[in-house]
């Protein structure tokens, strides 16, 4: 196999939390040298988040939300209190081809590393800047938590039952959205450095990056100055569509009975009988309620029910299966286990990865959703436990002496 | 100045979201991208709304001119030979091709990376399927609902611990589709960059439901690492985050680190309420939320929405408005920035689009053209690019290959 892709590309990675670290996990994934900068003295929340290995917190390099979004980096520690971090942290970017941060508007300038001094540093710099409105504008300097930027978005003024309130999407959309955004930016400053030699300044904005998936409800208003309405899991152009409950697990988890749903979409009339038929009702399919769409949009409640009876006396993964080999598109509303236990498809692929974290052994991690045929695709390394390349970074690759690196350390300017 | 990706060369199979959206990311940064769609219907999202006035055209679907800004547009019938073949030729000048074609219909008309490798070495073919192009869903059928589903995202999202009965609930529009587009787009630059190190082309197989797992915050590993599974019905550990409803509209109530709940009660005037110690931390006022959201809702509904915004946010309080599109439309900020972008179109007519994810200073985003009305760019690029004669063209429109 060739080299990855991005092999000798290095990233000075100032991120934290979600969105940052899911943009230069990307970086990571394709290759890079990704150096998350950190500090003890206010280290990244997801650090200490949970889960931890068996439910057992301790220490910084436990958390699984970091260890899944840190795969492949390097971590280095620098206390920006002494004025020695900043200088180490100035030689970085000077063997740097890219920086990202992902803080509020103005905290790089105010730490002097705004992309004006970068530049002076290293003049095709990359610099990228995940904020959550943007470096311009009268909201610049509001602050930004994953969570409110689908509110903040539209997104949930468009997603929710029927007749409910706005909803949630159920996890931060905006901070992985705006992150893989942002490392499609990057790699496009990349290739367009590679051809001219040029550097340059992002200014992403993660609201920005929440409104380009969503054209179908902003046009409808700019078209015709109309606010969809919340549809619940309902398609304006196809029927059914929906989720529908299945038996519960077998098994209790963690004492709790865990409920079970499939997902099913039928696109046309052809689906609908192949639906029906596979339900074992084949005369649904000509049934005048619900033979054509417009038929099943307007008896859609009564069409659920008729499939929900089907549904929940199985088992979803045998509903899923069922369907699809009649050719009808249906997937069991997967969970954690099912993902990482039970689903036949991802094992094949090899999707997940394990590799041997030197505090807490093999985990189970999600890996890249891409495979290339000629360039190697894979995980290298485990995330990196805080501080952990400290030394060999100075040393290795900012010249630094043991000496020097123990009188720094002994500053403080490394925690 | 040209854009950032002027010199890139794109071949697009595309229908619907997928495929179209990460050519739409290259071509809005200058990349030259050749969409190419089935003659007669065209790309699959021509039928789907918003449409002016909700009567549905093909040349007015408000989806298909968002993904499909920058292009040219030809038809091509790849089932048949001579479709084919000039899908070879024009796949011979580029330097990628995206495609999302299903792989059962790969199967049918002969699409394969080895038979585009034949004819471009270096040619980048980027596939975005549903499930990948290997391994035993390869074949599934899928759409938004069942892959959103399938990637993990659906059982995370619904009506909470008091609502049991209702179903897992996805998110708005194509969210799968764009996910694997983006995700597409990124593993597609790194291929590239390959190729101009190597000189050699490769494959590039994107999963959909790849795209979606891998992005499953904290949730996903809690089974690894707990053996918990992450389910619709918990309650949140910390409090207040919620949206709650506002004289005018709804506002995302966003208070994670104490500081913020600090500034919020501030906000509120310290009521002596706010004291009491079943509030003193994140975690108490989680137990105790169905008391204080009986306070904090008697204040909420006499705020408006910008106001309330306005005033947490000077205190640094994360709060956000639960936006209306015409919220989106209307914002200062959004205006100011110039966000939204006017793109005339000769059939649809002109409206406001969603405009750029980044802002780089050096290179342009920008719109060149609108998206393509159907074989609007056939004698362009099959006489102009090809160099089809006339008779030719004439002959393969009556075919029906174009």
């Amino acid at each position: 196999m060739a080299k990855l892709p991005l092999e000798g590309i290095r990233v000075a990675d100032f991120t934290w939390v979600w969105a940052g670290p899911y943009c230069t996990l990307q970086l990571a994934h394709l290759g890079a040298d990704v150096i998350r900068i950190e500090t003890r003295t206010r280290p990244c929340i997801t650090r200490v988040l949970p889960p931890w290995p068996e439910g057992k917190p301790g220490g910084l390099n436990r958390s699984g939300y970091f260890n899944q979004y840190s795969q492949g980096k390097r971590s280095l520690t620098l206390n920006f209190k002494d004025p020695a971090a900043s200088e180490v942290a100035r030689k970085l970017v000077a063997k740097s081809d890219v920086v990202v941060n992902n803080f509020a508007h103005g905290v790089m300038d105010k730490m002097g590393f705004g992309y004006e001094a970068l530049r002076q540093i290293k003049p095709d710099i990359i610099m990228a800047s995940l904020s959550g409105y943007g470096d311009t504008g009268p909201y610049r300097d509001y602050v930004a938590y994953g969570p409110a930027q689908v509110p903040l978005s539209g997104l949930s003024a468009l997603t929710g039952y029927k007749g409910w309130p706005p909803m949630h999407s159920g996890f931060s959309y905006g901070d992985p959205n705006a992150g893989v955004h942002g490392a499609f930016a990057i790699m496009a400053a990349l290739f367009h450095r590679a051809k001219t030699g040029q550097g340059q300044y992002i200014d992403m904005s993660q609201w920005e990056c929440s409104m380009v998936v969503l054209p179908e409800g902003i046009m409808d208003y700019t078209m015709n100055a109309h606010e969809p309405e919340r549809l619940g899991n309902a398609d304006p152009w196809m029927a059914p569509h929906g989720i529908f409950k299945c038996m519960d697990r077998p098994e209790r988890i963690a004492g709790n009975v865990i409920d079970q749903w499939v997902a099913i979409a039928c696109a046309d009339d052809v689906d609908w009988g192949r639906l029906a038929r596979a339900m074992g009702r084949p005369e649904l399919a000509a049934d005048p309620k619900f033979a054509t769409f417009a038929a099943r949009k307007a008896n859609e409640d009564e069409l659920e029910a008729v499939i929900t009876d089907w549904t929940s006396s199985r088992r979803a993964a045998e509903v899923a299966a069922t369907l699809q080999h009649a050719g009808v598109a249906a997937a069991v509303v997967a969970d954690n286990k099912y993902l990482a236990d039970e689903d036949p498809h991802l094992k094949e692929r090899d999707y997940f990865v394990y590799l041997e974290h030197p505090e807490i052994g093999k985990r189970q991690h999600c890996g890249m959703p891409w495979k290339l045929s000629r360039t190697e695709t894979k995980v290298r390394a485990p995330a990196p436990m805080i501080g952990q390349h400290t030394d060999e970074i100075l040393t290795g690759l900012l010249g630094y002496s043991a000496e020097e690196v123990a009188k720094l350390r002994a500053q403080k300017a490394l925690e | 100045m040209a854009g950032a990706l002027s010199s890139l060369k794109i071949v697009e199979v595309g229908e619907m979201v997928s495929a179209p959206y990460a050519s739409k990311l290259m071509a809005d940064l200058g990349a030259e991208v050749i969409k190419v769609e089935p003659p007669g219907t065209g790309d699959l999202a021509r039928t789907r709304g918003p449409f002016p006035g909700n009567e549905p055209h093909p040349e007015k679907s408000g989806l298909f001119l968002y993904l499909n800004t920058n292009k040219y547009g030809v038809t091509l019938d790849i089932s048949k030979p001579e479709g084919m073949a000039l899908l070879e030729r024009l796949a011979a000048q580029a330097d990628v091709l995206i495609h999302n074609v299903w792989p059962p219909d790969m199967e049918r008309v002969g699409l394969n990376f080895e038979r585009m490798r034949r004819v471009n070495p270096r040619l980048v073919m980027t596939s975005i399927t549903p499930y990948g192009l290997f391994g035993p869903y390869r074949d599934w059928r899928a759409e938004d609902i069942t892959l959103w589903s399938a990637g993990g995202v659906c059982v995370i999202n619904g009506g909470g611990a008091d609502h049991p009965e209702m179903p897992p609930l996805k998110a708005f529009g194509q969210q799968s589709g764009f996910q694997g587009g983006v995700h597409g787009a990124v593993a597609t630059m790194g291929a590239v960059m390959a190729q101009m190190r190597d000189g050699e082309g490769q494959q590039v197989d994107v999963s959909v439901q790849e795209s979606i797992s891998s992005q499953l915050e904290l949730f996903f590993e809690y089974w690894p690492y707990m053996g918990l599974i992450a389910s619709r019905l918990g309650r949140k550990p910390i409090q207040p985050v919620e949206s709650m409803e506002c004289k005018d509209g709804w506002i995302y109530v966003c208070c994670i680190e104490e500081h913020q709940w600090r500034g919020f009660v501030e906000v509120m005037g310290n009521p002596e309420w706010a004291n009491e110690e079943i509030f003193a931390d994140r975690i108490k006022r989680a137990e105790n939320w169905e008391a204080l959201k009986i306070f904090l809702e008697e204040y909420v509904s006499n705020q408006t929405v910008l106001d309330l915004y306005k005033k947490v946010q000077a205190r640094r309080v994360p709060f956000a408005p639960v936006s209306t599109m015409g919220d989106l439309i209307n914002s200062e900020h959004l205006k100011a920035r110039g966000f939204f972008v006017e793109i005339a179109h000769p059939v649809a007519g002109t409206f406001k689009y969603p405009g750029a994810p980044l802002k780089y200073h050096a290179t342009p985003w920008e719109i060149r053209m609108p998206a393509p009305v159907l074989g609007q760019h056939n004698e362009e690029i099959f006489g102009g690019r090809l160099g089809l004669s006339g008779a030719r063209i004439a002959e393969l429109k009556r075919g029906g290959v174009i």
